[in-house]
């Protein structure tokens, strides 16, 4: 997760709060650029190596939309990257065919991974936004007997 | 082309995401898992168009944007003119060499909901068609316009519930049919025309690549569950999306230069619509005894349609 | 590579012609269009050269004005030069995308052969088309002959292009009476046509995939306004930027032309103020008044009608007694738009001449020189009298009773 999620620029406002320039500070034409510096080609470079612009939404949070939150559990996830193809918000970070865990900064609690998580019990659960991760894991339920 | 390797999804999650987060979609929507997965489907550059909808105004209001490729709304109707102007351009400038990186491989992709598609845009999209660029429209059907808050469009059913076809004492909401919004596309004659949905991924990669790769235009209707206004739980959008494909309510197939087609997935068990149905609000009302006849009508179109795609795909016409 | 054209030193062409050899030379990348009577010609006559090899980029005939100047919009966000033609309708259904153009600051080249807004429907000239596009934020120029269609649409690119305005420019010209009648003009060399114009230089293109670039997000009541204030501060002072093109085409060609045009004002006592063709007729009426009846009359003719030319009206006005102001379009409820830019430009002055309105012209009335004959005539009436001695807006060369709204309240 380090140097995954610990972007330097990852979430550093809340939508909203950026600065509010005058008329001679705001671009010509309404036009943003999504990176600070030119980049040979995006799809090519991970995300926590790009030279994201202040413009990109990525810098900002929508973490206050939040009521609930999916708890990542590491020990039943067989990696099969459901949650991370159906993750509305580009919230599952998967590196080397690897899942790693959930952006907070960009989840809005949709509990769609949860929903898709195959295994059992599932390695995604949601908990109440207040609640500590470590004790969100402590609580986790056991297998589950098939019904039939 | 290079292109993502969707083999499996183990394989398909190592590209690197050039759609981001903090956009202002609502937590569940399908749109961002179609567009996602556009995204994630090819590693080539990128020109975007996008009409007023939904996913316009949740991913580029000042001074944000999602996007990491090169995009542009100009409005409601004219994303297909947008995208397809800037491919005159791609082709001029690449003939005289003014391009900054003549080899670096493009492709052209329009978005639009289904209002700017199947209402307000359509012409703009028929004459980029019949014009012939080289270049992709992918349509994020949630079957009303639910950026204004949930209006009616002429891809609404029959029998929904909608802000201007609404259900009430002497009505059972939407009376009109949906377009077929495929086969007019595909009597354009468009190379690859197709109707695609998230829950099937791959099926759904494999066909934007087909498109992508298709010299030509090329049209994509998506299911996209609207957790707001088809009103579901958001976590269960898969659900949802599932019960449609599963009902037939949208069936997943394609069409070849309008002359043949191909249905790409077969439910093991159809379920019946008034499963898919019973799962949304906005069909609420049809499970009253006297609106029960609209769901005995929509099953047997269903059944019809089914029918008649089978058919076509068997004389391989 | 696209064929050069021979080109005589003095060719016969009509303004619509005329036009389209300019965005030949010009060497536009994408040319998306949508024919409309009386501009229909200069797409058909690009295509003519599309069809003969003189023409290296891409010629989009769209499927309405609306998605010609949609495709033009994506086109130049792409990072190339952009022209069409259109006119009248044609103009009413791209309105909505000519905002949006120059809110994306993309230096397109429309030109417009004015014509009459229907209902009911007319395709002859009149300038409802080009009023309906005053606060579309485009750099508006006037052209009032064939030669002057070609010209200015050169100097269209150059103007619009400049680094330091980026915004989208129309050249207008009448239609039929300059858009279909055949004059001398005299053309540049397909060289040194485009060696006046220049190269495209892109700016925030689409195409450059090293800075991936977003068009058209939206701004609510926090951004907007800023946005269309900065946008509205270059349009102002694109003024700079004409005049140098101006400067640089004189040197050129010549020929030269100004943002405010002037004919006999350095000692006019009564004046018209007009646009298009209008001005010839005018500036031929004045001159028989100043020899057969001693009346010092002069024609103002606003060039640039975007950015409109405040500074120099209220120069060029500041020793005229009594002014007629021409609107060729019907304001509807209101003093005509010209006429209201004028008051707006000399009331701030201690000049305060009599000005009045005068509509004319509409749907391809014919503008005769006696009827300009009789404006002058009026005017003349004002100075001597020292006030305005007829209703503030006047109908002219209209069948029927007389029409006319408004009493001076001065006198
Ligand atoms: S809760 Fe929703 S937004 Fe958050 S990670 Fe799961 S699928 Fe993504
Ligand atoms: S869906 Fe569940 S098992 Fe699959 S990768 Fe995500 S957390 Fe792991």
């Amino acid at each position: 997760m380090k140097g995954v999620l610990a972007t330097e620029k990852r979430g550093i406002r809340e939508l909203g709060a950026e600065e509010m320039v005058g008329w001679d500070e705001v671009t010509q034409g309404v036009v943003l650029h999504s990176f600070d510096t030119e980049v040979e080609n995006v799809a090519h470079i991970r995300p926590e190596e790009r030279p994201y612009s202040d413009f990109n939404s990525y810098t900002a949070t929508v973490a206050s939309w939040r009521v609930i939150k999916p708890v990542y559990n590491r020990d039943v996830c067989i990696d099969c990257q459901n949650c991370w193809v159906w993750c509305p918000d580009t919230s599952i970070i998967s590196r080397d065919k690897q899942m790693l865990g959930i952006d907070y900064d960009h989840c809005k609690g949709c509990g769609v991974c949860v929903e898709v998580c195959p295994t059992n019990p599932k390695s995604l659960l949601m908990f109440a936004e207040a609640e500590d991760n470590e004790e969100a894991l402590a609580k986790w339920p056991e297998k589950k007997k098939k019904e039939k | 082309m290079a292109i993502t390797s969707i083999k499996n999804l183990k394989e398909f999650s190592t590209t690197n995401e050039r759609f981001e987060g903090a956009h202002l979609l609502c937590p569940g929507c399908a749109h961002s898992m179609i567009v996602r997965e556009l995204l994630n489907c090819t590693d080539d550059n990128l020109v975007l168009a996008t009409n007023t909808g939904c996913l316009e105004v949740s991913t580029a209001v000042y001074p944000y944007t999602s996007w990491d490729t090169s995009w542009i709304h100009i409005g409601f109707e004219n994303a297909a003119s947008a995208v397809t102007g800037a491919e005159a351009m791609y082709k001029a400038r690449k003939r005289k060499g003014t391009l900054k990186d003549p080899d670096a491989p493009v492709k052209f992709v329009a978005f639009g909901g289904d209002g700017s598609t199947f209402d307000i845009g359509f012409q703009w999209i028929s004459g980029a068609v019949e014009r012939g660029h080289d270049f992709t429209y992918i349509c994020l059907d949630n079957e009303n316009y639910a950026n204004t808050g949930g209006q009616r469009s002429s891809a609404t059913p029959i029998g929904a519930h909608t802000s201007t076809a609404q259900a009430g004492r002497v009505s059972y909401g939407k009376k009109q049919k949906k377009k077929d919004i495929v086969g007019i596309f595909a009597a354009h004659g468009a190379p690859y025309v197709a109707q695609l949905s998230p829950n099937k991924w791959k099926i759904m990669a494999k066909g934007f690549q087909k498109a992508l790769e298709t010299e030509g235009p090329c049209f994509i209707n998506t299911v996209s569950a609207c957790t707001t206004e088809w009103k579901f739980d958001p976590k269960d959008t898969i659900h949802v999306t599932d019960l449609a494909t599963d009902s037939l309510m949208f069936p997943i197939y394609e069409i070849i230069n309008g002359t043949k087609l191909n249905i790409l997935y077969r439910p093991k068990n159809i379920i019946p619509v008034e499963e898919y149905l019973a799962a949304q609000g906005r069909y609420k009302h049809l499970f009253k005894p006297e609106n029960r006849h609209v769901i005995e009508q929509i099953q047997k179109e269903i059944d019809e349609k089914w029918e008649y795609l089978q058919r076509r795909e068997e004389a391989s016409v | 590579m696209a064929d050069k054209m021979e080109l005589n030193e003095v060719e016969v062409w009509d303004g619509n012609y005329a036009a389209s050899q300019a965005l030949r030379q010009a060497q536009v990348d994408v040319v998306a269009a949508y024919p409309i009577t009386p501009s229909t010609p200069i797409v058909e006559n690009y295509g003519a050269y599309v069809a003969n090899g003189y023409v290296d980029g891409e010629y989009v005939m769209a499927e309405s004005e609306h998605g010609a100047m949609s495709a033009c919009v994506g086109a130049a966000a792409a990072g190339g030069r952009v022209a069409t033609a259109t006119s009248s309708q044609g103009f009413m259904l791209m309105l909505e995308v000519l905002y949006q153009a120059s809110g994306m600051r993309l230096p397109i080249v429309l030109t417009v052969v004015n014509r009459a807004v229907a209902s009911p429907l007319n395709v002859r000239g009149d300038h409802g088309d080009m009023y309906a596009g005053r606060d579309s934020g485009w750099v508006q120029i006037d052209a009032f002959n064939a030669q002057e269609a070609y010209d200015l649409t050169l100097c269209a690119f150059k103007i619009g292009e400049d680094l330091d305005v980026r915004l989208p420019v129309m050249v207008h010209q009448d239609g039929f009476v300059t858009s279909h009648t055949a004059q001398n003009v005299y053309p540049l060399s397909d060289e040194e046509a485009y060696a006046f114009v220049g190269d495209y230089k892109p700016v925030d293109e689409m195409l450059d995939f090293s800075r991936p670039v977003t068009y058209g997000a939206q701004t609510e009541e926090d951004w907007h306004y800023e946005h269309k204030a900065k946008q509205h501060k270059a349009l102002m002072e694109s003024y700079k930027v004409i005049d140098k093109v101006f400067e640089e085409f004189e040197k050129k060609t010549g020929r030269k032309y100004n943002r405010l045009e002037q004919y006999m004002m350095e000692d006019a006592e009564v004046a018209i103020v007009a646009l298009g063709t209008t001005v010839e007729t005018a500036i031929y009426a004045a001159e028989q008044l100043r020899k057969d009846e001693g009346i010092k009359a002069g024609v103002v003719a606003p060039r640039s009608f975007r950015p409109f030319p405040y500074n120099e009206i209220r120069e060029a006005l500041a020793n005229v007694k009594s002014v007629a102001v021409l609107d060729r379009s019907c304001p509807m409820g209101a003093m005509g738009a010209l006429y209201n830019e004028i008051c707006g430009a000399m009331a701030s002055t201690p000049a305060n001449p009599l000005v009045t309105n005068y509509i004319y012209g509409l749907g391809g009335r014919d503008f005769a020189v006696e009827d300009a004959k009789n404006i002058f005539r009026e005017q003349k009436a004002n100075a001597d009298a020292g006030y305005i001695t007829t209703e503030l807006q006047q109908f002219s060369g209209l069948r029927g009773p007389k029409l006319a709204f408004y009493e001076a309240k001065r006198s």
